[in-house]
């Protein structure tokens, strides 16, 4: 553990450093001390926008704004609640993970948002499982026919399974699931990447879009667009499954097809 | 005749699938479904799939961004033993084809085995162009 990495979104420590102290006050104080929910409202409230952001970067994926906001707010109470100065880390890194572990557990709770039948589920995480273990042993993705023998399914069984992986695309349960907590951290392999998409003639526009994304997308990014590997190898490499390397390359190009068309119109004149 | 009428082409083999729809960004996802059912079920691997869908994505959302407002897009898909051609179709007012030299043009390249896209003059207006982008997927062969 460094201290020394940066607590992530720019919101960070200048906003909150005023209440640094108050913790310390916090914590020496007695259960029933009046003082203590005094000044347990003020680091709740002070640290508000904290929870907000981390809800708003959840938000998107099915589950209603002020829920979010809700249940970040909670782990935020929590965080308030269970932290100890005296451990020597601020504030802030053990609140970002106890807040995001509250959102996860939400998502994890209220499970697939789209009401997808429970034998296309098991269908899916099936076909999931064993297109990992065929790209072990085969050293390549698997055909869906692979897959099908493996299973002892038909075809067409696979080809249902893969569709409704693609029907639960927009709210991925998993990618809100695996960890990453690491995407507050600063990327550092950072600078190689950027250089080799220097060729590309909107790159200005470019990078600091690639540099506003989460760590693992960017890192996800740069392995099959500078690097060339297949999704199947990013799979291995980050510990993910490739069909959710492919639901995160999907959603990172959306984003920066996006933000690459909000500077369009000077490109033109 | 209008101008929005997506060019025709030749009929082709059986199995080819054409699919005409509004050149509308919210048409993307039944357009890459289309892709991603047709390489399924022709048994590409699950990394060529995804490849292809992602491709499919890139160039229609090219291709849309450039096209007139309310015209039609037209997108056709062949596939053969060695591999799965898309192309895909609309009509604009720009000048040029998209340039292949943009991000979003790299990540085509990467994803398909080959990519072009070409400028045709519209035949009914002279203001107005096709914008054409190809790419084709190839079969991965496996021993």
């Amino acid at each position: 553990m460094t201290e020394s990495t940066t607590h992530g979104p720019r919101n960070s420590s200048d906003d909150y450093d005023h209440l640094v102290p108050l913790f310390e006050e916090f914590v020496g104080l007695a259960e029933d001390d009046p003082r203590r929910a005094e000044l347990r409202d003020e680091l709740v409230t002070g640290h508000l926008p904290l929870a907000e952001h981390i809800a708003q970067r959840f938000s998107g994926r099915g589950v209603a704004k002020e829920d979010l906001e809700q249940v970040a707010r909670v782990g935020l109470i929590n965080a308030v609640d269970r932290f100890d100065p005296g451990r020597g880390t601020d504030f802030l890194s053990f609140a970002v993970p106890t807040v995001m572990g509250e959102v996860r557990r939400h998502f994890r709770d209220t499970g697939w948002i789209i009401r997808v039948p429970r034998r296309l589920k098991e269908l899916h995480l099936s076909i999931n499982n064993a297109s990992t273990q065929l790209s072990q042993h085969l050293g390549r993705a698997p055909t869906p026919s692979e897959i099908a023998e493996h299973l002892g399914l038909s075809p067409e069984e696979v080809y249902e399974g893969l569709e409704a992986g693609n029907a639960y695309h927009s709210m991925s349960l998993d990618e809100v699931l695996s960890g990453d907590t690491e995407n507050l951290a600063l990327g550092d392999t950072l600078g190689e990447d950027d250089a080799a998409l220097e060729g590309v003639e909107n790159h200005e526009t470019l990078q600091p879009l690639v540099r506003e994304l989460p760590e693992r997308e960017r890192k996800i990014l740069a392995l099959r667009f500078v690097h060339n590997m297949t999704q199947s190898q990013i799979a291995e490499r980050i510990g993910i499954s490739q069909m959710h390397v492919s639901r995160l390359l999907a959603r990172t190009l959306a984003k920066l097809r996006d933000g690459l068309a909000e500077e369009r119109p000077d490109q033109e004149s | 005749m209008t101008e929005t009428q997506p060019p025709t082409h030749e009929v082709g083999a059986q199995d080819d699938i054409e699919l005409r729809l509004g050149a509308n960004l919210v048409h993307l996802p039944v357009i890459r479904s289309v892709a991603a059912s047709i390489a399924m079920r022709a048994d590409f691997d699950l990394d060529a799939i995804a490849d292809l869908r992602l491709a499919v994505d890139e160039a229609c959302s090219t291709l849309i961004t450039r096209a007139e407002p309310g015209s039609t897009m037209v997108c056709r898909f062949t596939i053969d033993d060695a591999e799965l051609r898309f192309s895909g179709a609309v009509v604009s007012s720009a000048g040029e084809a998209p340039s292949t030299a943009s991000f979003g043009w790299r990540v085509l390249t990467t994803l398909a085995d080959s990519a072009s896209s070409w400028i045709e003059p519209g035949a009914h207006n002279g203001q107005r162009n096709w914008v054409h982008i190809e790419l084709a997927k190839r079969k991965p062969a496996f021993t």
